[in-house]
């Protein structure tokens, strides 16, 4: 159940950043929402969870709109839902604010790993200021902890019901 | 205990994803030099091991085929010791032809020299001993050979035939105590009896001694002495050797020793004369 719903997420993550995408071609790459799944996925499921839907969501985006290596995003995503996981694991992270710097880090952190990864394999890429770097995880962060509310609510909707 | 299992298992998969998605990744990147990035990685990685396998291999070989190299050095090294045994072998044979030839042809040399006729035999036997005194022929009767017949040789006098059979003979030395030639000094023809000195018990000398030489004649170390034909068995003239010394002698002999020309120790082939001299017939005598 756990992965048809992970799947699912990725799956409306691929149709909200085709629409960004599409409607902002500029502004497109500042929202993941492929990293807010994996965020999520690792703080409510663990490292391993976080790994996997990692690994499917940096796929889904290298192939759509990845550059010309496939497979840096879904390195990078994996690292990132690992990380995610093992720090939902340790650390009590529920609430908007530590939601909230969780997310900002993990952007931040996606961005610098992107980057660096790409700067190893010696792959063209557009890289980030520092200054657009804050305003992704800001904007990631925001979108996320909103998003997570939404869910939580709707699933604390569902266990309410008889 | 289920959390540490958890974090093991999750770390291992972490591990493995991350390495796969390296593989992948590494893959697609151009390494250069029409290598992909995970191939030079790879070629990196691997080429120390390479070089190590191929080292070994390398020196494997060598062994291997510096060991079967000393195997066929081995196999050649005892095929050429054979073949220089047989070619010792053969060189030896060819000397000893060579060395057989010549003494055939001193020997025919002399055959057409000498006034009469004699056949050649070969030495098939002699006396075990220092000194001996026969020798076995292996021609007999049934090749003309008759009792008495003078032995020679190309040097000199080796003796008479003392025993005959169809197809052998024996013969007597002059080194024989009991043989006898009758001999002149090729220089002054001074006459004498040359006789052997060995004795049954094979004792006595090589020497031969001339016996019946006056005090007074004239001898010297180192005259030819010759047969002289009046024993009339041996043709005259042969050599029969040369004065070693001259003695005083006791009575009216002088003592002289003479060194036999016939070396009897090396002989391997002979002639033997065929028809000795005739006896002379006397039809008349003084009463």
């Amino acid at each position: 159940m756990k992965a048809l719903w992970t799947a699912l997420a990725i799956l409306g993550a691929l149709v909200v950043q085709s629409a960004l995408s599409a409607s902002l071609p500029s502004q497109g790459r500042i929202l993941d929402p492929f990293l807010l799944v994996v965020v999520y996925c690792g703080l409510t499921g663990g490292e391993i969870h976080g790994m996997l839907a990692g690994v499917a969501a940096g796929w889904v985006q290298d192939i759509h709109f990845g550059g010309p290596v496939a497979g840096l995003s879904a390195l990078t995503k994996l690292l990132l839902g690992f990380g995610v996981g093992v720090a939902g694991t340790r650390f009590f992270i529920q609430g908007t604010a530590p939601r909230l710097l969780t997310l900002f880090t993990a952007a931040a952190v996606d961005a610098a790993l992107f980057e660096r990864l790409a700067m190893t394999f010696d792959v063209p890429t557009s890289s980030l200021s520092p200054l657009g770097i804050l305003a992704r995880a800001s904007i990631n962060a925001l979108v996320g902890v909103a998003a997570f509310e939404l869910v939580d609510l709707r699933r604390r909707r569902q266990e309410a019901r008889p | 205990m289920a959390r540490v299992i958890d974090t093991r298992r999750s770390r291992l998969l972490l591990a493995a994803l991350v390495v796969s998605h390296l593989v992948v990744i590494g893959h697609q990147v151009d390494g250069g030099e029409g290598l992909s990035l995970l191939q030079r990685v790879v070629f990196k990685l691997l080429s120390p091991v390479q070089r190590v396998v191929a080292a070994v291999a390398h020196g494997v070989g060598q062994a291997w085929s510096s060991y079967l190299d000393l195997r066929g050095v081995r196999e050649d090294n005892r095929r050429l010791a054979e073949r220089v045994a047989g070619l010792e072998g053969q060189v030896q044979y060819e000397q000893q032809r060579v060395l057989e030839a010549e003494r055939l042809r001193e020997l025919l040399e002399l055959r057409q020299v000498l006034p009469i006729a004699t056949i050649a035999a070969e030495v098939v036997g002699r006396d075990g001993l220092p000194w001996f005194r026969t020798l076995t022929l292996d021609k007999g009767r049934e090749d003309g050979i008759a009792l008495d017949a003078a032995v020679l040789s190309a040097t000199g006098i080796v003796g008479r035939v003392v025993a005959v059979g169809p197809r052998a003979a024996r013969v007597q030395l002059l080194l024989d105590r009991d043989s006898g030639v009758a001999a002149i000094l090729e220089r002054n023809r001074v006459a004498g009896v040359v006789c052997g000195q060995v004795g049954y018990a094979d004792q006595g000398k090589p020497d031969l001694v001339m016996k019946y030489v006056s005090s007074l004649a004239d001898v010297a170390v180192g005259d030819r002495v010759l047969s002289s034909g009046l024993d009339r068995i041996y043709p005259k003239g042969l050599v029969i050797g040369r004065v070693r010394s001259v003695g005083a002698g006791a009575g009216l002999f002088r003592e002289v020793l003479v060194t036999p020309s016939a070396g009897f120790d090396r002989l391997e082939e002979v002639l033997v004369v065929r028809d000795p001299p005739e006896q002379p017939v006397l039809t008349e005598t003084i009463r």
